[in-house]
């Protein structure tokens, strides 16, 4: 599962909430880079170092670059350690920095960067990075592969959310039932049609996945599925289905309209002889049958 | 702000003001400017600019959008010197399709090219633009995938003959014969390949400008509110500098060929551009976006060029904006595709990919818009096609709670014509009758008025709409024009 999350590259977005905390997966994704030798940049806002390097080995921990942005986040102690320029001058540093090689960034929290920064240079920044090749300067630079942002779902507004999400290519909302947690991945590749699967999990101590059941995979899940699938053809006063004899008699009527040579002959020879109509008509208490012209009566 | 404030020359003056009628030792009147080309004399001559032509209902001049069945449903294509605003879908996967067609048309034809975006370089766009369809090969793919009748389908209708007489939604094929030499296509509207790239030498061919934000804003400045963004204010002076020093707004008279500038940008209105429309409700610079369509409108109107815009709408949060945005855009397209939503199941679309809407027709120089009544447009990315069809759906229909005052609304399912005694033709018949009782029930007059006042015309009669050669024609109405 990491590896697949792992695979698209560009920003990982990994939703979490309040029930289900992202910190692990976040921990466990950092852990699968690092064995496959990239060089790893954390940039630490809600929790504090020792907390974020609890449970890595000693070799992940020498590769972990941490960037402490929860000590002094307004730099008031002046001490020099805190980043310089804000956390988006930093991020951009890392993008001209002197390593060489690929990169995993990750922010500790993308919700911490998008309540203290206006959201449109965040939004230009987490692009840039994801897509270096706009970057001027020369071809031999760091390549940032993927930014890992863990963003706290309940913290934000419909709008943020959707913005991040439209520049994300990959997003894991965590869930799940009361005893499993499930990871729901969303992959957008550009100019295609996305795709999803959704995994349950379990994250060990040591910060390695344990997956509990085969993934499968599907197409987006309606919200609600379409409740009634109403026939449309039952109660209706028509009849739908003929039968075949029905359809014969059908086919071998004339339509009223439909000037057909006997019709042609029957109007033709109607003469006066025929009388092919007759009208039948009962006198009512009221009618005058008296033929005289009633103008007649009048003196003009 | 920065509205272009060039001459008045307008579109297509190019000829002369005061028609010499005579010689010239007669009358003292001069031909303004000279007889370009070698054509003899004889009055002001029409200018023609190749990919254009003059809508036939008001003789307004017009682009294509690259996609003839989009340019039938806008009433024969998009006028010079407006915008077409492509609402995103979701997750952005068919509007980038329409974008690109749209800038094929324009390389195909000869036009010149402004492309700009926020996120992705205009040059990559422009690598990927679809190839136009070229000639036999295709041609019977493109039969195939157009003319999808089946032999019951072929079966002559009787009771609803005159259904037979419907033309169909397609128009007729215009497929480019020769790729090799440079194509001077005199058509309107070409048929793209989605499939395929567009050849290096068409490209090489071609003119084009591109503004990629992030180079050319390199710092993140504050604004002041109720200001135009800084992304929007460098585009807008880039966008005047190429009209103005290409002459698209008349300014340069000694240009002979005139020609057409497609403007196209991506994504206006997301983060990328610096608008924060999109993430929060009540977002400090709202007005920016409105300000930069009004000051884009007013370039596009005073030069040969046509705009097209997409716009993730489905991200903005405030409806206002949304609804501000259709008005000062003159034509508005919407696409909502099928993914993740629950009509994903509907076995009604299961062919399909997305509803299309047409929002919005501008009325320029009209009292009335060429709306078509058709509301339920469905579109379908085939392979190589990107097709817009009809559907029927009586759930979106009552949805939606649109009913058409005429019987206007001819609906065909796709693969059969009306068959009789099929589900289609059969609910059709009993809503028609159903409808017809009550719409004649309207029309009766119990009472004469004793003077006619008005013109008395019902614009929709109880009768179908006929399409002939894109231009609709009304069956007459019922009253007629009072003398």
């Amino acid at each position: 599962m990491l590896d697949s999350v792992l695979a698209l590259g560009g920003l990982v977005l990994l939703r979490d909430s309040v029930e289900w905390e992202g910190r692990g997966l976040l921990k466990a994704l950092i852990k699968k880079s690092a064995h496959r030798g990239e060089q790893i940049h954390v940039l630490g806002c809600e929790v504090s170092e020792e907390e974020f390097r609890e449970g890595f080995d000693s070799g992940i921990n020498n590769r972990l670059v941490y960037h402490d942005l929860f000590q002094d986040p307004l730099n008031w102690l002046k001490t020099g350690a805190a980043l310089p320029g804000g956390p988006l001058e930093a991020l951009n540093a890392l993008c001209r920095g002197p390593d060489r090689g690929p990169l995993t960034i990750a922010l500790d929290s993308l919700s911490w960067l998008a309540l203290h920064l206006p959201c449109t240079a965040l939004c230009q920044t987490l692009h840039a990075l994801c897509h270096q090749n706009s970057c001027p300067g020369d071809s031999s630079q760091v390549k940032v592969v993927r930014v890992l942002g863990l963003l706290h779902e309940e913290l934000h507004g419909p709008g943020l959310l959707g913005a991040l999400g439209s520049l994300a290519q990959t997003q894991v909302t965590l869930g799940g039932t009361v005893v499993q947690a499930s990871a729901h991945i969303l992959f957008q590749k550009p100019r295609q049609r996305p795709t999803h699967q959704t995994y349950w999990f379990s994250i060990l101590s040591d910060f390695s996945l344990d997956l509990q059941e085969r993934p499968h995979l599907e197409s987006l899940p309606c919200p609600d599925s379409h409740t009634s699938s109403v026939d449309p053809m039952s109660h209706l006063t028509f009849n739908l289905r003929l039968s075949k004899k029905e359809k014969e008699a059908r086919d071998s009527l004339i339509l009223p309209f439909q000037f057909s040579s006997e019709k042609q002959q029957a109007l033709l020879h109607t003469g006066p002889g025929q009388a092919t109509s007759h009208i039948f008509y009962e006198p009512d208490v009221y009618d005058d049958l008296d033929q005289e012209d009633p103008d007649d009566d009048l003196d003009i | 702000m920065a509205a272009a404030a060039t001459c008045g020359s307008g579109v297509g003056s190019s000829g002369s003001v005061a028609a010499a009628a005579g010689k010239s030792n007669i009358t003292s009147f001069q031909r303004k400017g000279a007889k370009a080309g070698g054509t003899e004399s004889g009055g002001p001559r029409l200018v023609s600019i190749a990919g254009t032509r003059p809508s036939l209902r008001n003789g307004q001049l017009l682009v294509s959008t690259g996609l003839p069945a989009l340019d039938q449903l806008l009433g024969g294509g998009l006028a010079v010197g407006t915008v077409l605003l492509i609402e995103e879908d979701k997750y952005n996967v068919y509007s980038p399709l329409l974008f690109k067609y749209f800038l094929a048309e324009g390389i195909i034809n000869g036009h010149t090219l402004l492309v700009a975006s926020a996120k992705e370089d205009p040059a990559d766009i422009l690598q990927e633009l679809p190839a136009p369809l070229l000639d036999d090969n295709y041609k019977k793919e493109f039969d195939e995938v157009y003319n999808h009748q089946t032999a019951e389908s072929k079966i002559k209708m009787k009771i609803a003959w005159r259904y037979q007489l419907l033309p169909k939604m397609e128009a007729s094929l215009h497929i480019i014969s020769k790729i090799s030499k440079p194509v001077s296509s005199s058509r309107f509207g070409h048929y793209y390949d989605a499939s395929k790239r567009i050849p290096q030498e068409l490209l090489e061919g071609s003119k084009w400008h591109g503004f990629f934000l992030p180079q050319k804003v390199s710092s993140t400045l504050k604004v002041e509110p109720c200001s135009l963004n800084h992304g929007y204010t460098k585009l807008l002076h880039f966008i005047q500098n190429i009209i103005y020093e290409e002459g698209f707004d008349g300014s340069n008279p000694q240009k002979k060929q005139k020609n057409i500038l497609r403007i196209g940008i991506q994504s206006l209105g997301s983060p990328l551009w610096g608008d924060d429309i999109c993430c929060t409700e009540n977002c400090d610079s709202s007005h920016s976006l409105t300000k930069f369509l009004y000051v884009l409108r007013g370039l596009l109107r005073t030069s040969l060029s046509a705009c097209i815009i997409t716009m993730p709408t489905h991200l903005i949060q405030n409806k206002a904006i949304i609804a501000r945005v259709t008005k000062l855009s003159d034509t508005v397209v919407g696409l909502e595709s099928f993914i993740g939503s629950e009509r994903e199941t509907n076995p009604l679309y299961k062919d399909y990919h997305g509803l299309i809407h047409i929002r919005q027709i501008p009325r320029l120089n009209n009292l009335i818009c060429d709306e078509s009544d058709v509301k339920d447009l469905v579109f379908k990315l085939k392979r190589k096609l990107f097709t817009i069809e009809w559907v029927q759906d009586n759930y979106l229909r009552q949805e939606r709670n649109i009913y058409p005052p005429g019987f206007s609304y001819l609906l065909k399912q796709k693969d059969s014509a009306w068959g009789e005694g099929s589900l289609q033709h059969s609910t059709f018949l009993m809503s028609f009758l159903a409808k017809a009782t009550a719409f004649a029930s309207r029309l009766v007059r119990h009472s004469e008025p004793l003077k006619q006042t008005g013109s008395g015309r019902i614009r929709q009669a109880a009768g179908p709409r006929l399409w002939q050669d894109g231009r609709r024609q009304e069956a007459p109405g019922l009253l007629g024009i009072p003398p």
